[in-house]
């Protein structure tokens, strides 16, 4: 009799148990950190605001930040898409731009106007409303070995010619084999599509004009990948198919002396792998990027993914609600210094607070962080395709971006395509993207 | 007709209405998630014809497709031949050479291409090691990613002719090759005239599934040529496809040129077909 007793209470538990659960409105986060502890962090977080909401679960999917517009447009296609995620830049404004989120203008205001980081006030807004707020920024650097640099007695590159002429003085053979590469960079597309914003900006250069065409055939672009073809010369020869942890890999473990386009997340590896006798900035230092003949200033790339909340989706104001708790700096913090070096504060007042501060790493590579802030106050940095912030106005960034036409450029001309004729090439296929999606007349 | 409609009904919702719906989209021009589509008519395959990318993703899929077929069935037949033979260790053996079509897809792809990285990677280790090589080939740049993602096919997908072909050489009267034995046929002769027509049928369907399978092959060439700009290298008609549909946001251009591969392969078949059965009657 006890026995049925406890199984039917046990039957009733369980089923009230599910019954709750069901009643629950799931909320499902997808963001670009993957670090463990960081997914750990937002977890943690997650269920300190469940606790004091049980109505609401919230789910945080980590999505590795080269397939992340892939998977977003996928879901989308598939009608299934999360309730918020990151996105880059140029997919929050192209998202916006077809309707597809909610404005976050309450989440924007819950961080007073001033408290924020002057260069991301602007980050993805779409007819007078903000449709993203970027979850923390980081700035591209240019990362090279003082040591190896100071032993062959060579100055830090500050042009493109010089990048070249360093890289190559630097490379060493050993019994006929290469066993250090001057300069390293990946070969992977979202990458190249950076570099190409990135280092136009540097040559002041443009992709588009004010009336939204490509510029693809103007001088600074054909510098640009004439600049890619002595790259190629320098670079280690797989450089097209090197990831981009491949690079931190190659940097950390002494097989390349410079890395153009690294990330505060690279101290990681560095400290990881790297021998602990030069795991420091002293030996791994961080320098200006360098300049083409037609520039004036440095650039870089801004690395700071909006979180977009999507239109239909039936927690949206929870994931904005959830958001708001996520930026209060009990939880900011802790999910800032879950990768110190790369996840900056988008918040001047944390930036300031002496228990940000109070990090080891933080104190360690601060020159890292400074080198970041630097860009930031200078304003010469841009998300990727980016090279002025009147082109977050155009929707279709993203669809460049995505058909690999750009990568097919460099890529064109590093195979020994003259520069003229890639960059003619490219600006075809890309006027006829866009006259086919009605953002170029014909 | 009751009897029958279940088998209707599975061959209708899974195999037609995708099929219809794909030639349906094709006529439109429809973006990838948007609802909102207009009527074009033939206006996406006029595109294709004059699409540069297009030519160029077919031709590296026949590439990609008749080098995979070709040395899947030589070293396939080959290898079915040494493992028919007897000799100790063979049931071992046998089981060994099925492991490659046995992993997943994404391990084999994770492990070769940390096998073949130039920097790090064990062939090029090897290689420079016993001297074959001065300088890391790098398999995974633009020079070589093809060569390299067809040498990983063949080796994940050789298994499948291996087995086919082993299984129908057990099947063969041993009393032909005794006789050809007794009129003085050499091992060359015995493998020609009698091996070769006993495996006729087998090879034909190993030939026309391979192709097929290798022709439309998504996974594997996906996985070997993403996160690298040299993955453009290996663009082939199906990356295409999905890259119209799904990074191009045209869905209506993307199913255009999934439907021109169905029926690239529709006519290949048919012409297959026609081939050996004009092949067949000659015999007979």
């Amino acid at each position: 009799m006890i026995r049925r007793y406890m199984l039917v209470t046990a039957l009733v538990m369980a089923t009230a148990g599910a019954a709750g659960a069901a009643d629950k409105k799931v909320v499902r986060l997808w963001q670009t950190e993957t670090e463990p502890q960081t997914l750990a962090i937002l977890n943690q977080t997650a269920a300190a605001y469940e606790k004091t909401h049980p109505d609401v679960s919230i789910k945080v999917e980590g999505l590795a930040w080269g397939d992340l517009e892939r998977k977003l447009t996928a879901a989308l296609a598939a009608g299934a898409p999360p309730d918020a995620a990151h996105g880059q830049p140029i997919t929050c404004v192209s998202f916006a731009a077809k309707g597809l989120l909610r404005p976050v203008d309450d989440l924007a205001d819950s961080i007073p106007r001033d408290d924020l980081v002057d260069a991301f006030r602007n980050l993805c807004r779409w007819d007078g409303k903000t449709y993203g707020v970027g979850h923390s920024p980081a700035s591209s650097v240019f990362v090279y070995r003082k040591d190896l640099l100071a032993k062959k007695g060579l100055k830090v590159p500050r042009t493109w010619d010089d990048l070249v002429q360093v890289a190559d003085a630097l490379r060493e053979v050993k019994d006929g084999q290469v066993v250090r590469y001057g300069l390293t960079m990946t070969g992977q597309p979202l990458f190249i599509n950076i570099g190409v914003g990135e280092l136009l900006k540097t040559n002041g250069g443009r992709l588009f004009d004010a009336e939204g065409r490509p510029t693809l055939t103007e001088k600074p672009v054909i510098e640009l990948l004439d600049f890619y073809k002595k790259l190629n010369r320098v670079l280690p020869p797989g450089w097209t198919g090197h990831a981009y942890l491949d690079t931190f890999a190659n940097l950390a473990n002494g097989k390349a002396a410079m890395l153009y386009q690294a990330y505060g997340r690279g101290v990681g590896y560095i400290e990881k792998y790297a021998p602990k006798e030069i795991a420091d900035p002293e030996h791994f230092a961080v320098a200006d990027k360098v300049i083409g003949p037609s520039g004036k200033t440095p650039a870089a790339q801004l690395d700071c993914e909006p979180w977009m909340v999507f239109k239909d989706a039936k927690g949206a104001n929870e994931a904005v609600d959830f958001l708001k708790f996520f930026f209060k700096d009990e939880n900011y913090i802790p999910y800032l210094h879950s990768v110190p070096i790369h996840l900056l504060s988008i918040k001047k007042s944390t930036s300031r607070s002496p228990k940000y501060a109070d990090n080891a790493m933080i104190g360690k590579w601060r020159s890292w962080i400074d080198m970041q802030e630097k860009y930031f106050r200078n304003d010469w940095i841009k998300p990727v395709l980016v090279t002025d912030w009147d082109d977050m106005k155009k929707p279709y960034l993203l669809e460049v971006m995505g058909s690999g036409i750009l990568v097919d450029m460099v890529l064109d001309s590093v195979k020994g395509m003259p520069s003229a004729e890639a960059a003619a090439k490219a600006q075809k296929r890309v006027e006829e993207l866009l006259a086919s999606a009605g953002h170029l007349k014909k | 007709m009751l009897w029958i409609l279940p088998a209707l009904v599975l061959i209708g919702s899974l195999i037609l209405y995708p099929v219809g719906y794909a030639i349906w989209l094709s006529f439109l021009d429809k973006h990838s998630f948007f609802p909102a589509e207009r009527w074009v008519g033939l206006g996406n395959y006029l595109k294709i014809a004059w699409d540069v990318e297009f030519w160029d993703s077919l031709w590296k899929s026949v590439v990609y497709a008749a080098a995979t077929t070709g040395l899947q069935l030589v070293l396939g037949v080959a290898a079915a031949l040494v493992l028919h033979a007897t000799f100790r260790g063979r049931t071992v053996i046998r089981a060994l050479v099925l492991f490659p079509y046995m992993i997943p897809t994404i391990v084999a792809v994770i492990v070769w291409r940390w096998l073949l990285n130039e920097t790090y990677g064990v062939v090029d280790h090897l290689l420079l090691r016993v001297g074959l090589v001065r300088e890391p080939i790098v398999w995974l740049g633009v020079d070589h990613m093809m060569t390299s993602l067809i040498a990983v096919s063949v080796w994940q997908f050789t298994p499948f002719v291996i087995v086919s072909v082993l299984a129908r050489l057990q099947t063969i009267p041993l009393e032909l090759y005794e006789a050809a034995r007794v009129d003085g046929a050499a091992p060359w002769a015995r493998f020609r005239h009698i091996t070769l027509p006993q495996l006729r049928a087998v090879l034909f369907i190993v030939v026309l599934l391979r192709s097929i399978w290798m022709f439309t092959k998504f996974d594997t060439v996906w996985l070997w040529g993403e996160g690298a700009g040299a993955g453009r290298e290996i663009r082939t008609l199906p990356i295409y496809a999905y890259m119209r549909t799904f990074t191009y946001y045209q869905a209506g251009f993307g199913a255009a040129l999934a439907v021109i591969m169905f029926l690239l392969l529709m006519a290949a078949t048919l012409v297959y077909f026609r081939l050996y059965w004009r092949e067949e009657e000659a015999v007979a």
